[in-house]
């Protein structure tokens, strides 16, 4: 089990296979809904993520290719681009500073 | 960190197709802006275009703009293509030689005497006479690119640090030069040919599938793949090639519709909608906005996951849309990337434009009523609405375990 530190997290990349589409998509609503905790939220092609990331949130069937590219950042698989728990409980523990297993 | 080890199987060779195909895509997918701006000029001032439907007549300015046309295909976008193979190995540096070398495989087909088109419809295959006959060189351009930049990596590394002061530059750039310069002719007499052929080839068996109407077959292989997330190397990998290809010939092509048509995907979103499983169907309106209109696919695809038996649905649907495609000889005249029914209507030739809207309909009519079916009506739904139950049931006996674990702490 891998731990993320919601008060810790600065910087949140929503990778998708070309980095061009859904990713973007979340990206920016996630940017809104964590505008105002300092985080910044960046969408990246899975491949390219960058190293420096925090946390990465990734739809499921990609995930293990982002556990591939950055085995030591904790990589949140989800389902559905809108709306998903998983997702969902990420932003909140980044809200409330607090810490969740993934 | 056991969790991080990737799964063995199934997963794997899946993540092994994403990436290669997530390698070729990425190659096209930053040039798609180029494919766009050939599309548009294309629908707009080609002979059959928009602009002499509306005038009634061949105007003068659409035969002047559309001479534009047949160099942003054949020769701008192949190149586009080797630079950012090239830069995606060794930065700027690789994208350079990569398309240095490119060039060479882009004139085998004019320039080695040897190499002569296949006659593979019985007819007489003629020689192209200069640059402006040739076709898209873009399997040139996937292995070239990134090969020749490849080897400029290799070099710069074998020589790091063993260069004199002062002199980097000059071997630098030299060593590009020569590399690249050498890459060409290679292209030239080897590479070029060797993808000549099989492009030949390729475009031959498209067309044969095309001809005896079996391409909607290809849907068993599209649909499922897409909703493994392989719809960006499947499409851009091998669809726009091949598409570009028949376009740069025919002014259109069908291959620019098979993975793009949002029909399947609206068909899937609109049976969820009202037979799915109670718990997601709040999530399904906008998620039809963002599939049909902007065009991102991806969103569909876990509510396939979700219910896999979908999936035929899909294919059936996706197979409809491909056969009344190919009855009418519709086309696309550039990629509708992203697959939105705006981006359809924008890059639909003007006598196809109709038949085009038709064909996503029926894609997504077909879809929608298998895929009712398959869902019971919705009244198979508690079945899955106890799973999905059981799922969070799980993740609160994870997170319960973790409370406790905290409070032994």
């Amino acid at each position: 089990m891998t731990t993320i530190d919601g008060a810790n997290v600065k910087k949140l990349i929503v990778a998708c296979d070309a980095g061009m589409g859904s990713s973007v998509m979340l990206a920016s609503t996630l940017k809104k809904q964590l505008a105002k905790n300092g985080v910044t939220v960046e969408h990246a092609p899975v491949a390219h993520i960058p190293a420096d990331a925090d946390v990465v949130v990734t739809q499921a069937g990609l995930a293990d290719r982002a556990r591939g590219v950055v085995p030591d950042i904790p990589v949140v698989p989800f389902q559905l681009f809108l709306g998903d728990p998983a997702v969902t409980r990420v932003v909140k523990a980044i809200q409330d500073g607090e810490t969740i297993e993934v | 960190m056991s969790d991080y080890t990737p799964a063995v199987t199934g997963t794997g060779a899946r993540a092994a197709i994403q990436r290669f195909g997530a390698f070729l895509a990425g190659m096209v997918m930053p040039n798609l802006g180029a494919f766009i701006a050939f599309g548009l000029i294309t629908a707009l001032f080609i002979p059959d275009g928009w602009v002499n439907k509306i005038a009634g007549t061949q105007t003068d300015v659409s035969t002047q703009i559309s001479s534009v046309v047949g160099p942003l295909i054949v020769i701008l976008i192949p190149l586009l293509i080797a630079f950012t193979g090239g830069s995606r190995v060794y930065g700027h540096r690789g994208g350079v030689v990569g398309a240095v070398a490119l060039v060479g495989a882009m004139l085998a087909p004019v320039a080695v005497p040897w190499l002569t088109p296949l006659s593979l419809n019985g007819e007489e295959a003629t020689r192209p006479a200069s640059i402006a006959e040739i076709g898209p060189t873009i399997l040139a351009a996937f292995v070239l690119g990134p090969l020749t930049a490849w080897l400029l990596k290799k070099w710069d590394n074998a020589i790091a640090g063993k260069v004199k002061g002062g002199f980097e530059m000059l071997v630098d750039n030299f060593a590009a030069g020569i590399i690249g310069g050498a890459m060409a002719v290679v292209g030239l007499y080897i590479v070029g040919p060797i993808t000549y052929y099989i492009t030949q080839g390729l475009g031959w068996l498209a067309n044969a599938l095309v001809q005896t109407q079996l391409l909607p077959l290809v849907s068993l292989v599209v649909e499922p793949a897409k909703v493994l997330f392989l719809n960006n190397a499947i499409n851009h990998g091998v669809f726009t090639p091949l598409g570009a290809a028949e376009a740069a010939e025919a002014g259109k092509s069908i291959f620019f519709m098979i993975e793009s048509n949002p029909g399947p995907g609206l068909g899937i979103l609109t049976a969820m909608l009202l037979f799915g499983p109670r718990a997601v169907r709040p999530t399904v309106p906008a998620a039809m906005v963002v599939h049909f209109l902007g065009g991102i696919h991806e969103i569909y695809f876990p509510y396939v996951l979700m219910k896999p038996i979908l999936v035929i649905a899909a294919i059936v649907g996706g197979a409809t849309g491909v056969l009344w495609e190919s009855i009418f000889h519709l086309g696309l005249v550039g990629p509708a990337s992203p697959g939105s029914v705006i981006a359809w209507a924008i890059v639909s030739p003007p006598d196809n434009l109709a038949l085009n809207m038709i064909g996503i309909v029926l894609a997504a009519g077909v879809t929608f009523v298998i895929g009712m079916l398959l869902l019971g009506f919705g009244r198979k739904e508690s079945a899955v609405d106890a799973a999905i139950d059981l799922e969070a049931a799980k993740e609160k006996s994870a997170e319960n375990k973790a409370a406790s674990k905290g409070a032994a702490a």
